[in-house]
């Protein structure tokens, strides 16, 4: 589980200080991410509201694509959950995306297994079939801005190591400054939905 | 009973008993199309807490096969403002397209429709002259489906499967990977519904697990990427197993829960071969005592019989795959085999009838 990731903190990601390497780090597929950048998306939160993927630079994004019928899915939203509580003080956000499913079996989903991070929904599957994703659960790290770090399909608890990954993509205080004065008065902890 | 009939009965009993393994060997999974058996399903549906704009699809059976399955009569009463017989226009799904009035405080519609079936055995010792496909069934029974690609990891695990088998012919491949499905994959009990049917999924995490829209649509997947046109048959199970087998038949007449998907393969000279391995996970784990072994007679009976054969106690509703609902904005469904319905534009969850509202049952109707 990912809560144990973080009493192995101190694992080291070796691939992760070298981005141009796409060689999977283990028989797991942790792997550092050197395709092509993702495109940008704006979906909608479980009860509507319209989020953009960009509202998040400045901070390190890990956009989770899931679905509520897929069973690792559902053991890793518990673990995603947990790295959120740790995390707060972090510059990290966590953006769950549905894949294809109705609003309302997520909503009821997540009724029973309530998050605090943003749920968005790929209704039709633009978003994940953009992204190139063919497997759920698949995960993208993207670091501050926006670029796609590290890339995992299946469980991300079964990569201690991400924690370390994570750790290493913040930004530092000077580069946050920086991002942030690209978009002048934006407060991203005060984003509606990105917690 | 016929008196022989009964003391045929009783004498495996008694050998049972005394001979468990002579009792094995009496398992029976055989079907052969014999009378036709006819039934009538009813699907009514109430919008639970009516809102905004509704509207409801109900699918219809709408497979018509002369040697196992015809439809026939479908009628419908309630309070809908227009009920609409429509058809996918790619697969010629039909469904019954409902609207209500805004406002309407208990909307509700009952479709009944009437469907005899048989069983079906295809004879695969020798070819007979059953009609090719057009060019045109050729190409959408080889094409990949929104979930069910015919290329990267399918392509390649089906290479690896006929490759393995050394399996040349159509027939070979077909019953390659019938086999490789059924020894690979396995029914989870707490998939919801009949699955997704996200094959590229199942093989790139390696998670076989789900149940007949899954382990089906893996087998369809497969073959249609072995270059060997197959389709998923979406439907219902509306009455017991004649052959006992609990786990393959309705276990009463509410059949609200027994949507069940099967598949078949075209093989040139025999036409559309039925095919099931979903099935025959499905014997493993609920036939009882449960949990059998592969080498279990019950098993072994399905799986021989459920390559070429399948039992006529089940309704096809088509074989659509992404499916759109006419008159919604809702993206297209993987496949149609569920009652669906809008409440103030949003799709309700087809796999909680209690909370959508909705409840199939399914009757025979006794020749007169």
């Amino acid at each position: 589980m990912l809560l144990a990731v973080f009493a192995s903190a101190s694992l080291a990601l070796p691939a992760a200080s070298s981005p141009a390497d796409s060689s999977k780090t283990g028989a797991a597929a942790l792997t550092v991410w050197s395709g092509s950048e993702k495109p940008a998306f704006s979906l909608d939160t479980l009860h509507g509201e319209r989020r953009d993927l960009a509202a998040l630079a400045g901070k390190v994004v890990l956009v989770h694509f899931f679905a509520t019928w897929c069973e690792p899915c559902i053991r890793e939203m518990g673990s995603l959950q947990r790295l959120s509580e740790i995390s707060q003080d972090q510059p990290l956000a966590i953006v769950a995306v549905d894949v294809a499913e109705v609003d309302l079996r997520v909503r009821a989903f997540f009724e029973k297994r309530p998050v605090d991070f943003a749920v968005l929904l790929d209704r039709d599957r633009a978003v994940s079939k953009a992204w190139d994703v063919t497997s759920l659960p698949t995960t993208f790290v993207l670091d501050a801005t926006l670029a796609p770090k590290l890339f995992v399909e299946g469980d991300l608890d079964s990569h201690p190591e991400i924690l370390t990954a994570l750790q290493s993509l913040y930004p530092t205080a000077a580069g946050r400054n920086r991002t942030h004065s690209a978009e002048p008065g934006r407060n991203q902890s005060q984003q509606p939905g990105y917690p | 009973m016929q008196r022989r009939d009964f003391l045929k009965g009783t004498a495996v009993l008694s050998l049972a008993a005394a001979f468990p393994s002579a009792a094995r060997a009496e398992v029976v999974f055989a079907p052969k199309p014999g009378a036709w058996r006819t039934v009538e399903l009813v699907t009514k549906l109430e919008l639970d807490k009516p809102e905004g704009k509704m509207q409801a699809w109900i699918p219809l059976p709408s497979v018509k096969e002369d040697e196992w399955m015809r439809p026939g009569e479908t009628q419908w009463t309630g309070n809908a403002a227009k009920v609409e017989r429509v058809r996918d226009p790619k697969y010629g799904a039909e469904m019954l397209h409902v609207t209500w009035k805004d406002g309407e405080s208990a909307p509700v519609i009952q479709v009944t429709s009437r469907v005899a079936m048989r069983d079906r055995d295809i004879d695969l010792s020798k070819p007979g002259k059953a009609k090719s496909l057009s060019d045109a069934e050729r190409k959408l029974n080889l094409e990949g489906t929104e979930l069910i690609p015919v290329d990267g990891i399918v392509k390649q695990t089906s290479d690896k499967i006929v490759a393995a088998a050394n399996a040349k012919s159509d027939i070979e491949k077909a019953r390659a990977i019938y086999d490789w499905v059924v020894e690979n994959t396995v029914r989870v009990a707490s998939t919801r519904g009949c699955g997704i049917g996200d094959v590229a999924s199942m093989l790139k995490s390696g998670n076989l697990g789900g149940k007949c829209a899954d382990l089906n649509a893996l087998y369809v997947g497969l073959t249609r990427a072995a270059g060997v046109p197959a389709r998923d048959v979406y439907g219902i199970r509306v009455i017991p197993s004649q052959f006992g087998y609990k786990s393959l038949g309705a276990g009463s007449a509410n059949v609200t829960k027994a949507q069940h998907c099967r598949a078949e393969v075209f093989l040139e000279g025999f036409g559309w071969v039925p095919v099931d391995p979903a099935d025959v996970r499905k014997v493993m784990l609920e036939e009882p005592p449960a949990n059998l072994g592969i080498n279990d007679p019950k098993v072994v009976a399905a799986r021989k019989a459920l390559f070429g054969a399948w039992e006529g106690n089940w309704v096809a509703y088509n074989t659509a795959h992404d499916v759109a609902l006419p008159g919604s904005s809702h993206p297209k469904l993987g496949f149609l085999m569920y009652p669906q319905a809008e409440r103030a534009s949003l799709l309700l969850d087809c796999l909680d009838p209690d909370k959508f509202r909705y409840a199939l049952t399914a009757t025979e109707v006794k020749s007169s």
